[in-house]
C-alpha cells in the first residue's frame, strides 16, 4: 500500500505539502461557486408572475385533498386549485418535492388543515403567513368542540376534524370568507357557491346520520388502525377503537394487538376496517388472532382517513369520500 | 430567491459535512452521523417531558445534549479498546431504544417522532426566516449553518497539524506531546454540533450522506489530507448544486437528488480514478500480463 508512505512523507514535511495542497484546494472550491452563480442567474430569469394563472384565475394551493375540495367547490371557475398531498398520502409524513415548494411559492392563497395535521410543515406555513394569505381552515372552529389529546398543555387537538361533517362546515365557511376578502371582485360568486356547498354539507350530515342509525345500537363499534375517527364517532354516536396512537408514525406494541383482539372477541364485533393511507398488515394480524380464538371477524372494507380517493372518482371529492366511509361502515356492521 | 436560499443552504451543509467527513473516514467512524441521527431521540423525549411543548428550541437543545453525549460515549468506548464500528453500533441502538421506551411510556398520544419534531426539510428553508431587532436576517438555517462552518474552519485552521497527526497516527501524536484525546473529543464535538444543527435545518439523509460520500470519493482520488479535504468539499458542492438542478427537472425530493448525485460521483471516481480506479487497475493488469 502506498497510503502510509505518502502520508508519512506529508507528516514529515507538513509545511511543503500543506502549501501545495492549499493552492489546489482554492481552485477546486472556486470553480463550482462560479458555476453556482451562473446557474442562479439562469434560475431567476425564468421566474413566473406570482398569484395568477395564465388565464387570470386565482392560484390556490391546498395541503390535503379535503381542503382543496372546499376551495374548488366554492372558488369555482375563478380559481385554479393545486393539491400538495395526493391520494394515499399521509399528511404527517409528507415530504415536499421541488415542484411542491414551487406550488407554495406561486400561490396567491394557501389553505391548510392546521391543528398540527401537516407535521413539521406547520411551522413553515405559519411563517409564510407573513408574506401572503396562509389560512388554516380549522382556525375558526370553536375550541370547545375540538377533541383534546390529553397531553401537553400547549393546546394539542386531534386534527382529523373533517369526519364531523357539521364541524367541517366551519372550514368551508373559512375558505369562503378568505376568498371573498382576497378577491372582492368575485365576492358575490363566492357567496353563492359557498351557500350551495354548505347546503350540500348539511345534506351529507343527515345522510351519514341516517346510515349510522341503520346499525343496531350495540353493534356501533368502529375498529380501525389509527385514531382518525374520533370526531366521526362523537358526531354520529359510534364507539371508536383504534390500534395505534394519534400519529401514524408511533409504533404499536404487542399488548395493543392482544388487547384489541380480546376486545373484539368479548364484544362479538363482526368487522374491522383498514385505511387507505396506512398498510393493512396490523389489522390483518388482529383478524388472524381473533380467528385463533374461534371468533370470526371480517375486514369490513377500506376507509379513507387522511387522504381522499383518486381524482375523477366519486371518492376523489370530500362528499364522495365521506359517503363511501359511511356506506362501508353501515354495510359491514348492519 | 427561493432557489438561491436552498442552494446556499445545501452548499453550506455539504461544505461543513465534507470537511469533517474526511477525518471521520480516516478514523473509520463514517457512520457516526447516522448514529447521532437516531441517538438524539431520548433527548427529544426528555426535552418534551420537561417543557411540555414541541417547540423547536427545546427540541434542538435536547438533541444537542444527546448528540454530544452520543459522541462522548462512542469515543470513550473506543478509547477503552472496543472497535469503532462496535462502539458506534452499541451507543446508538441503546440510546435509540431508550428514546422509544420513554415515548411509549410517557407520551404515547403525542406525535413525537424525529421526522416531525426535529428533522427539518431543505425545501422549507427559504420561508423559515428570523429577525433581529426588526431587521430581516434571511433563513435561520443559513445563519446557523454559516456559524457552524465558520467554527469548523476556525478550529481546523488553528489546529490543522494537530488534527492531521491525530487522525493518521495517534501514537506519534502522543509522542509529540499533542493531547490526542482532547483533539478526538474536539473533532467529535464538532461532528455532533454540525450533525444536529444540520438535521434541524435540512433533515437526516442529506447530512448522513454528505458526511460520508464526498469524503469517500475524495479518498479514492488522493491520499494527501489537504487535497482530500479540497476534493471532498468540491464533490459536496457539485452534488448540492447539480442535485438541486436534477430535483427541479424531475420534480423530486431535493435531499434525495443531492445525495443521489453524490452517489453517482462516487461511482465515477470508483471507476475512473487514475490511481486506484477499477479501470486503471484493469488496464495495469492487462499491460502487466502483456509484458510478462
Amino acid at each position: 500500500m502506498n497510503t502510509s508512505a505518502t502520508t508519512t512523507d506529508e507528516t514529515r514535511i507538513p509545511a511543503f505539502a500543506a502549501e501545495r495542497g492549499r493552492r489546489n484546494v482554492s481552485r477546486i472550491v472556486w470553480m463550482p461557486l462560479l458555476l453556482l452563480a451562473l446557474l442562479l442567474a439562469g434560475c431567476s430569469a425564468n421566474g413566473i408572475a406570482q398569484g395568477m394563472s395564465e388565464d387570470g384565475r386565482l392560484r390556490i394551493t391546498a395541503t390535503t385533498g379535503m381542503v382543496a375540495d372546499a376551495a374548488r367547490e366554492i372558488g369555482g371557475e375563478h380559481v385554479e386549485v393545486t393539491t400538495l398531498m395526493g391520494p394515499g398520502v399521509d399528511p404527517h409524513l409528507f415530504k415536499a418535492s421541488q415542484g411542491d415548494i414551487r406550488k407554495l411559492d406561486r400561490a396567491a392563497i394557501i389553505f391548510y388543515g392546521g391543528l398540527h395535521l401537516e407535521g413539521n410543515m406547520t411551522r413553515i406555513l405559519e411563517k409564510m403567513a407573513a408574506q401572503k394569505p396562509v389560512v388554516a381552515v380549522t382556525e375558526q372552529m370553536p375550541r370547545d368542540r375540538l377533541i383534546g389529546t390529553g397531553e401537553g398543555e400547549s393546546g394539542e387537538y386531534d386534527p382529523h376534524v373533517w369526519f364531523d361533517v357539521q364541524l367541517w362546515t366551519s372550514a368551508a365557511k373559512t375558505v369562503q370568507e378568505t376568498l371573498m376578502r382576497e378577491d372582492p371582485a368575485n365576492a358575490e360568486r363566492y357567496r353563492e357557491q359557498g351557500e350551495r356547498y354548505l347546503n350540500e354539507l348539511e345534506e351529507l350530515h343527515r345522510y351519514v346520520q341516517n346510515r349510522m342509525d341503520e346499525i343496531p345500537q350495540e353493534g356501533r363499534v368502529l375498529v380501525t388502525a389509527h385514531d382518525a375517527f374520533g370526531y366521526f364517532g362523537r358526531a354520529y354516536g359510534v364507539e371508536v377503537v383504534g390500534l395505534q396512537g394519534i400519529s401514524t408514525a408511533a409504533e404499536f406494541g404487542a399488548r395493543d394487538v392482544s388487547t384489541l383482539r380480546d376486545y373484539l372477541v368479548e364484544r362479538g364485533i363482526r368487522a374491522v376496517f383498514v385505511e387507505s393511507s396506512l398498510p393493512a398488515r396490523s389489522m390483518q394480524a388482529i383478524v388472524a388472532g381473533a380467528a385463533q380464538r374461534g371468533h370470526e371477524v371480517a375486514i369490513g372494507g377500506e376507509l379513507f382517513s387522511d387522504a381522499m380517493g383518486e381524482p375523477g372518482t366519486d371518492e376523489g371529492t370530500y362528499i364522495g369520500m365521506v359517503k363511501h366511509n359511511a356506506d362501508t361502515i353501515a354495510e359491514a356492521l348492519r | 430567491m427561493m432557489d438561491f436560499w436552498i442552494i446556499l443552504t445545501a452548499v453550506l451543509v455539504a461544505s461543513a459535512c465534507s470537511i469533517l467527513g474526511c477525518f471521520l473516514i480516516l478514523r473509520r467512524m463514517a457512520l457516526v452521523g447516522d448514529a447521532i441521527s437516531h441517538a438524539v431521540l431520548p433527548g427529544i423525549a426528555i426535552a418534551f417531558l420537561m417543557s411540555g411543548t414541541r417547540d423547536s428550541m427545546w427540541m434542538l437543545l435536547g438533541a444537542t445534549v444527546f448528540g454530544l453525549l452520543t459522541v462522548f460515549l462512542i469515543q470513550t468506548l473506543q478509547t477503552s479498546g472496543l472497535q469503532s464500528d462496535a462502539s458506534i453500533g452499541i451507543v446508538f441502538t441503546a440510546l435509540f431504544a431508550v428514546g422509544v421506551l420513554l415515548i411509549s411510556l410517557n407520551a404515547q398520544h403525542i406525535d413525537l417522532d424525529l421526522d416531525c419534531v426535529l428533522f427539518g426539510e431543505i425545501a422549507y428553508v427559504p420561508w423559515d426566516t428570523w429577525t433581529l431587532g426588526g431587521a430581516e436576517m434571511g433563513p435561520r438555517a443559513v445563519s446557523m449553518l454559516g456559524i457552524t462552518l465558520t467554527v469548523i474552519l476556525l478550529l481546523l485552521g488553528l489546529f490543522y497539524k494537530q488534527f492531521k497527526i491525530c487522525a493518521f497516527d495517534p501514537a506519534m501524536a502522543a509522542a509529540c506531546g499533542i493531547p490526542v484525546l482532547l483533539f478526538h473529543y474536539l473533532l467529535m464535538g464538532m461532528v455532533s454540533m454540525t450533525a444536529v444543527s444540520s438535521f434541524e435545518s435540512v433533515g437526516a439523509i442529506l447530512v448522513v450522506g454528505m458526511l460520508i460520500i464526498p469524503a469517500a470519493t475524495a479518498y479514492l482520488l488522493t491520499h494527501r489530507l489537504g487535497m482530500m479535504i479540497g476534493l471532498s468539499v468540491a464533490v459536496g458542492i457539485v452534488s448540492a448544486v447539480s442535485g438541486y438542478l436534477v430535483s427541479y427537472l424531475l420534480d423530486a425530493s431535493i435531499a434525495g437528488c443531492i445525495v443521489s448525485v453524490a452517489g453517482i460521483l462516487f461511482v465515477l471516481a470508483l471507476l475512473f480514478s487514475p490511481s486506484g480506479g477499477l479501470i486503471a487497475k484493469f488496464a495495469r493488469r492487462q499491460s502487466a500480463a502483456r509484458s510478462a
